[in-house]
């Protein structure tokens, strides 16, 4: 498979020696990207692989040594850039969206064996496996899309089905059509399954998605952590220490690759977070986030 | 155009995007990657209209949401509150057809509700819950968003005053039994609190019009949303005829308006105001041919509130809340000629006839501040204090031409300890401190045991005061009468209130045991009760009442020489015990049909044979009350209501009224044509046609029946 590849993408040989960690600012949450890359990085005994970090303000001291350097762009803006830069260079996005990931892949014309992500969508599968460990009675999961997630849609529809879950979906095209297409969700729904769409949820949303979503006394899922704190009842990330340590296995096991970087990827490892408040006033049992966790990665493992 | 290319390109983007995520994921085959190559060269163009749009980046990941469902907003689930509630949903109220806000309250088990057209400053519903019925008894804490809107006067509440219209409300959560440590002053039998919809919530624009039997009205509701501030207006007309043998009519002009500003994430305003006003028919020939005469009177009244809520972190909020409600009523009233009436003063009467002012204007200020808190994982708690100043001008009904002044200051505290996944305690209590009664303290306690998640037993005991109400404590009502000369004095006196004041406040504690059950499509909530009711207020005549200096007091009944009856003074007086049973049960009988029963059997027991009206007939002993809806297809629906209530005798101007049985039916049908959407309903109350009289025996009631259209856009 990997020589496959490796031939599809003009077979280049991405001996590096250093990493470039762009970031699109030193943000807490980038800044702690770093420390813990450069962390796994000395447990993971490699000592030869040196770090530079260089924010996106001081772009002009970027040089990259081509092709003995892999950069690792932290957020869109510095996954932007990094896209500009010689089609040699294996570019590694983290904090990226999918949809920003594609947009950049599309835009700078590079190939995927130097262009890779580890995007911050989790996969739709272990969305719907957290309803189904939570609420396992749970059958029809509402949606509520916007134009950035509705081309999901096929997907999300095509794995609940597996596990027997109904999508119950409406698209949103105006702002004005967002509580009446929610309220008619929630009605006929068990949950509610948020997905990441700026035009659907977003701060100015939230509160009359959370309101509405309580007063039908539907259970909300969010795609993050804050979402989950302003009251959805649960939802799967990755915090950046569990993105930290698979993005230094990439840099680790792509630095002799032949066939560069591995295609984008979702999050390998992810946390689950619970509010417990809103868990309660639904009166929905739950268990600890841990032994939610364990649950779902048993069955990850099994399918 | 662009919109296209847009969408062509997001389909692109996220088909490839899918692929590859898939690749991961499954295996990475040939074919996927090279579509996923080829496609992008195409895409490029389309490149600059991506990133005009809304895009995701790791902020809408990372980013800070603002907090919404915090402490103070996450309520108890119903297996954990320490008192019996009934929650009336937007839906309920619909389905139940009704036009009258309480008229929604006979849907709550072992609540009774009566028309009343009575005629003392009243033209309004009677609402009791466990007996002690009376048009004057303000034993129910009644609140719109957590505002106190009980009037002062006579504790009760004008509902037809109310600047709120049906479509406003989003719930109603009734608490059956005392709660005093969470609701404070008044919550007495019970606690009524309506929430209003959330402007963000409230279609953009709609129209609501009535017409019907002896009812006309018609509202407007706005809502939208400014960047961080959302609002709502309700504004209307509303033309009531009232009952056909009463002068009962009430003509309302009203305006709400309900907004939300975040100011950031961790705080954010509230703010509500409303007025309204209109003419109301007051007196009635049969009552009092002579003073009190048919008439018509202006009322007006407007209401300010504000809300600071403030996040302090996810563990705890802060609540700072302030109104001020203002309620004026301009009675006047010009008697029939007295000299005939009078005997022998009549020759001395300085005028044939007298004019009363009954000008009453009530104010209240109130400021509340609460903060709710998890102190555990386990321990949730609320605690606060608030303070209310209630004004009262009122020169025929007090007697004086000076403003009385109410003060009240309370504080309270709620704690909710779930010791065991199944077992819930809960505590509080409140002290209150007010002019007419002083310092006192209701606490309660409960609690859950919960057998499993959908079998629930509670335990409680609960105990609240009533303090006396204006009517009770400080009403001097005198009719007088000047004389062109001394006879011996120079004016008659009718003297109708003489209180004497320090009435204590009257006590409830309330028992009870009560289960919750789910059992599949259908859901029980049942309770049985032992209240006792001490120091019970009441009105008990005077005889002992001197007429003051100047004054020649009348005696309105001459048949007994000597004896002044009538004169009434509230009392501290008797006391009872109150048992029985209450239930509510929802069934969904199909998917498309759903029914609500309550039922409640109340046993009113008292010693106090003096009087000339006993509370053991205060409540119904049986009340029973239906809600059966079906809705037929995405349009059609139809609802029949079934509403029953035992004999009854009620206090304060009630009088003894048979078993009343009556049948609403509801039949709807909803339009929707893309742009705007509404429906139409026609309504039959008291489908039958029985004659019954609710409260007092000149309250009749027949079919009425209207047709609603309601449109939004």
């Amino acid at each position: 498979m990997g020589i496959l590849l490796g031939l599809l993408f003009h077979g280049f040989a991405h001996a590096y020696t250093g990493i470039t960690i762009i970031m699109s600012a030193s943000t807490p949450t980038n800044l702690e990207f770093v420390d813990h890359f450069k962390q796994e990085l000395i447990n993971e005994k490699q000592p030869n692989l040196k770090v530079k970090v260089i924010n996106l303000e001081e772009v002009e001291k970027l040089v990259v040594a081509e092709n003995s350097e892999l950069v690792i762009a932290l957020g869109v803006k510095a996954l932007s850039l990094a896209s500009k830069l010689s089609f040699t260079t294996p570019v590694l996005g983290v904090f990226t969206p999918l949809p920003a990931y594609n947009g950049l892949l599309a835009s700078s014309g590079r190939t995927l064996g130097a262009f890779s992500a580890i995007v911050l969508d989790q996969p739709n599968a272990r969305r719907l496996l957290l309803i189904k460990t939570i609420l396992p009675e749970a059958k029809r999961v509402g949606v509520l899309m916007g134009p950035t997630s509705m081309h999901d849609a096929d997907n999300l529809i095509e794995v609940a089905e597996k596990i027997d879950i109904v999508i119950n979906q409406k698209n949103v095209y105006q702002e004005s059509e967002l509580i009446p297409k929610l309220s008619a969700i929630l009605e006929s729904s068990d949950a509610l399954l948020a997905l990441p769409d700026p035009f659907v949820y977003s701060r100015e949303t939230a509160q009359s998605i959370l309101l509405t979503s309580y007063r039908y006394q539907k259970p909300v899922f969010g795609y993050s952590q804050p979402y989950v704190q302003a009251g959805a009842l649960a939802g799967v990330y990755t915090n950046t220490k569990q993105l930290a340590k698979q993005a230094a296995e990439i840099a680790i096991k792509s630095q002799l690759a032949i066939d560069g970087l591995p295609p984008p990827q979702a999050p390998k490892y992810f946390s689950v977070i619970i509010n417990r408040q809103v868990g309660r006033s639904l009166k929905i049992q739950l268990s600890d986030e841990e032994s939610i966790h364990k649950k779902m990665v048993e069955a990850e493992a099994k399918r | 155009m662009n919109f296209f290319k847009y969408t062509f390109f997001f389909i692109f983007a996220l088909f490839s995007g899918n692929q590859l995520f898939a690749s991961e994921e499954v295996s990475v085959n040939e074919t996927s990657t090279k579509e996923a190559d080829t496609k992008k060269l195409v895409e490029i163009e389309a490149w600059p209209l991506l990133i005009s749009g809304k895009d995701l980046s790791e902020d809408d990941y990372l980013g800070e949401v603002p907090r919404v469902l915090t402490v103070s907003r996450l309520s108890q689930p119903l297996s954990d509150t320490p008192s019996a509630v009934t929650i009336v949903d937007r839906a309920t109220i619909r389905a139940s057809g009704i036009v009258d806000l309480p008229e929604i309250f006979r849907l709550v088990p072992g609540m009774y509700v009566g028309v009343n057209a009575g005629y003392v400053h009243n033209t309004n519903h009677v609402i009791s819950y466990h007996g002690m019925t009376s048009a004057y008894s303000g034993s129910m804490q009644v609140m719109i968003n957590g505002r106190s809107v009980y009037t002062p006067l006579f504790g009760g509440v004008n509902w037809s005053e109310l600047p709120i219209v049906l479509a406003d409300i989003e719930r109603i959560e009734v608490t059956r039994g005392p709660n005093a440590a969470s609701y404070g002053a008044n919550s007495y039998f019970g606690v009524i609190n309506i929430i209003t919809q959330n402007p963000s919530d409230a279609p953009n624009n709609s129209i609501i019009a009535t017409h019907g039997n002896g009812r006309n009205e018609m509202f407007y509701r706005h809502a939208d949303k400014v960047n961080d501030f959302t609002y709502r207006l309700s504004t209307g007309y509303r033309q009531d005829d009232g009952l056909d043998n009463r002068n009962d009519f009430k003509r309302t002009r009203l305006l709400n308006a309900q907004a939300d500003y975040r100011i950031n994430d961790k705080n954010s305003l509230e703010l509500e105001f409303g007025l309204a006003d209109g003419a109301r028919g007051e007196g009635d020939i049969n009552e009092d041919p002579f003073i009190f005469l048919p008439r018509t009177k202006q009322m007006n009244n407007h209401y300010q509130l504000i809300r600071w809520r403030h996040n302090i972190n996810q563990e705890s909020d802060f609540v700072l809340q302030a109104f001020h409600h203002y309620d004026r009523s301009d009675d006047q009233t010009t008697s029939v000629n007295l000299r005939p009436l009078l005997g022998i003063f009549g020759p001395f009467l300085l005028n044939d006839k007298i004019t009363i002012k009954n000008e009453v204007i009530t104010e209240r200020f109130d400021i509340e501040a609460q903060h709710n808190l998890n102190i555990t994982k386990k321990i949730r708690a609320v605690w606060g204090g608030s303070f209310r100043r209630d004004m009262m001008y009122a020169p025929f009904y007090l007697g004086t031409n000076k403003t009385d002044y109410f003060d009240l200051q309370r504080l309270f505290g709620h704690a909710e300890w779930q010791a065991h996944e199944k077992l819930v305690f809960n505590a509080g209590a409140m002290i209150e401190h007010n002019d007419f009664t002083g310092t006192d303290v209701s606490p309660r306690a409960s609690v859950n045991f919960k057998l499993n998640p959908n079998h629930t037993i509670r335990l409680g005991a609960s105990s609240a005061l009533r303090t006396p109400n204006y009517v009770e404590e400080k009403f001097q009502r005198a009719i007088k009468v000047p004389t062109a000369v001394p006879v011996p004095n120079n004016t008659l006196l009718l003297q109708q209130d003489a209180n004497k004041g320090n009435v204590r406040p009257e006590q409830i504690i309330s028992r009870e045991i009560g289960y919750l059950g789910n059992l599949g499509l259908l859901s029980i909530d049942t309770r049985l009760f032992y209240d006792t009711i001490t120091d019970h207020i009441r009105f008990r005549d005077r005889n002992d009442f001197v007429a003051p200096p100047g004054f020649t007091l009348l005696d309105p009944d001459p048949s007994t020489p000597g004896v002044i009856e009538d004169i009434n003074n509230g009392t501290n007086f008797g006391s009872a015990k109150v048992t029985g049973v209450e239930a509510q049960v929802k069934w969904l009988l199909m998917d498309n049909t759903n029914l609500l029963f309550n039922y409640a059997y109340i046993h009113v027991r008292g010693k106090e044979n003096q009087l000339k009206k006993n509370f053991v007939n205060s409540a119904p002993r049986n009340t029973v009350s239906a809600l059966l809806n079906h809705r037929f297809n995405q349009n059609w629906d139809a609802s029949l209501a079934y509403y029953q209530t035992s004999e009854v005798t009620s206090l304060g101007d009630g009088d003894p009224v048979d078993l009343t049985r009556r049948c609403d039916l509801r039949v709807a049908r909803k339009f929707n044509n893309g742009r705007w959407n509404g429906e139409v309903s026609g309504i039959v109350e008291n489908l039958l046609n029985t004659r019954y009289e609710e409260f007092a025996d000149y309250n009749t009631l027949k079919r009425r029946a209207r047709i609603n259209v309601s449109v939004e856009f």
